[in-house]
């Protein structure tokens, strides 16, 4: 969308108004990998007076061609960076929006560049990393802490709907619809729904989830944590459905002794949580919210699947994600057999 | 019984990305070769298991309905959903054995590296 040179200078006259600059050029414009939901762009500028005057590099964030049927807009995902900035957790501040479509084809918005690696991968496994895994963890916790501080009522995050009596079963009800959408049969998908909606435990008070708070959702510097990205799965919820998605071991690397994200304990996690003013954590109830993660991944990877064979999408990555549904199978009866057998 | 995109749509895909995976920048041609590999060795492994990898599980099925096909998986997953497999017991222990013969092959066509890591051939 950022490819040709009328692109850039569209953006630049928008930069310039919203900005109060007297001229803004784009000298660059890169697709930043990664981020198959949506599309982050790299934009280096260079602005005349202004509040972008010294200010370099902005990311752009607009939606992807085709987008997944829970994914927020860039409208609402502004506003949740906004409401995440002005509570303390540590996100890339929120610029500016555009929600005029017919600017540059799709809606989007503008925040400040943040440093660091969100690979995900190396944070795991790369031994430069050693030593400082157990500092993310902590900080991890502090972060989701101040994450789940922020509580209905807000207005400002009206767009998330009136928050769930009973988030558990407002999470359950939405997979049965999306598997429903599939043609092909899930049968150990239907077993763990099964399980989840017999075992779903009593509702609580609800809080802001981030939706996809795992290890490369977040940016790391040699100094630690500098950003959480990726908003656009915000939710009301229970608190513990972010723990069980962090913990799920789709984001462990094949570090698959490090529970959390590839990267450390579990109990670290929970206290770190706690002591930043999180709720205590219910071990139970996190494992309960883990099965959901499986279940959750186990069915985006399916519709990523939809991406590529009826969204026209030729992409290797979609294709293959069409093909991760199985890791998913193998922990969720791993883990209803656990469970079952009271472990 | 095999997860989709089907082995010949993934060798397919992959044949068209090697014919122009060098308008890539260099960046993204090692992850681009990666992933053709990746599509060519599932659908090799695949074709070379063949139907015969998946006759103990439509035999399985078979014992539980009529003929052990995918129109029985389909009708698996409808009986789990209404409960039917729900109290504790030999029939739920039977399905619970089948599903995993299920995810298992399918792991041992589309990623045995995590079959590996879990210890299992």
């Amino acid at each position: 969308m950022l490819t040709s040179p009328e692109a850039h200078r569209t953006l630049a006259a928008f930069l310039a108004t919203a900005s109060d600059a007297t001229a803004v050029e784009i000298t660059s414009a890169i697709r930043l990998s990664g981020g198959s939901v949506q599309e982050s762009w790299r934009i280096e500028l260079a602005a005349s007076g202004g509040v972008l005057a010294s200010e370099p590099r902005l990311v752009l964030r607009a939606d992807a061609p085709t987008q997944l049927a829970a994914s927020r807009s860039r409208v609402e995902e502004f506003a949740l960076l906004r409401a995440a900035h002005a509570a303390g957790v540590r996100v890339p501040e929120p610029l500016f929006c555009c929600t005029e479509p017919g600017l540059l084809g799709r809606p989007f918005f503008l925040m400040r560049w943040a440093p660091g690696t969100a690979n995900g991968a190396a944070l795991a496994r790369d031994a430069a990393w050693n030593g400082r895994r157990d500092g993310l963890v902590t900080e991890l916790g502090q972060q989701l802490a101040h994450i789940h501080g922020i509580a209905p009522p807000r207005p400002d995050l009206g767009f998330l709907g009136t928050p769930p009596a009973d988030s558990a079963a407002v999470r359950l009800a939405l997979y049965r619809r999306w598997l429903d959408g599939f043609e092909d049969p899930h049968p150990v998908a239907e077993w763990a729904l099964r399980w989840l909606l017999q075992e779903k435990p009593a509702p609580a008070g609800v809080v802001l989830c981030h939706g996809d708070f795992r290890t490369g959702n977040f940016l790391v510097t040699e100094d630690g944590i500098s950003a959480i990205l990726d908003w656009e799965f915000a939710e009301w919820g229970d608190p513990h459905e972010d723990i069980g998605w962090l913990c799920c071991k789709s984001w462990r690397f094949g570090i698959l002794d490090r529970e959390v994200g590839g990267l450390g304990d579990r109990t670290m996690l929970y206290r770190a949580y706690e002591s930043a003013g999180g709720q205590p954590v219910d071990p139970l109830r996190a494992r309960y919210y883990e099965v959901m993660a499986s279940l959750r991944w186990l069915i985006l990877a399916l519709q990523q699947r939809e991406r590529f064979r009826r969204g026209g999408e030729r992409s290797l990555d979609l294709a293959l994600t069409g093909r991760r549904p199985s890791e998913c199978e193998f922990e969720l009866l791993r883990l209803i057999e656990r469970a079952e057998q009271g472990e | 019984m095999r997860d989709l995109p089907t082995g010949p749509e993934l060798r397919a895909l992959a044949d068209e990305w090697a014919a122009k995976v060098h308008t890539l920048s260099p960046d993204e041609q090692p992850v681009a070769l990666a992933m053709i590999e990746r599509c060519r060795a599932i659908a090799e492994r695949e074709a070379a298991a063949g139907d015969a990898a998946l006759v103990p599980m439509r035999a399985a099925l078979a014992a539980l309905y009529d003929r052990g096909g995918d129109a029985d998986l389909a009708r698996l997953a409808a009986d789990i959903r209404a409960g039917k497999f729900d109290a504790r017991g030999l029939a739920r222990q039977r399905v619970r054995e089948l599903l995993w013969s299920l995810t298992l092959q399918k792991l041992r066509e589309g990623n045995p590296r995590f079959l590996a890591a879990h210890g299992i051939d």
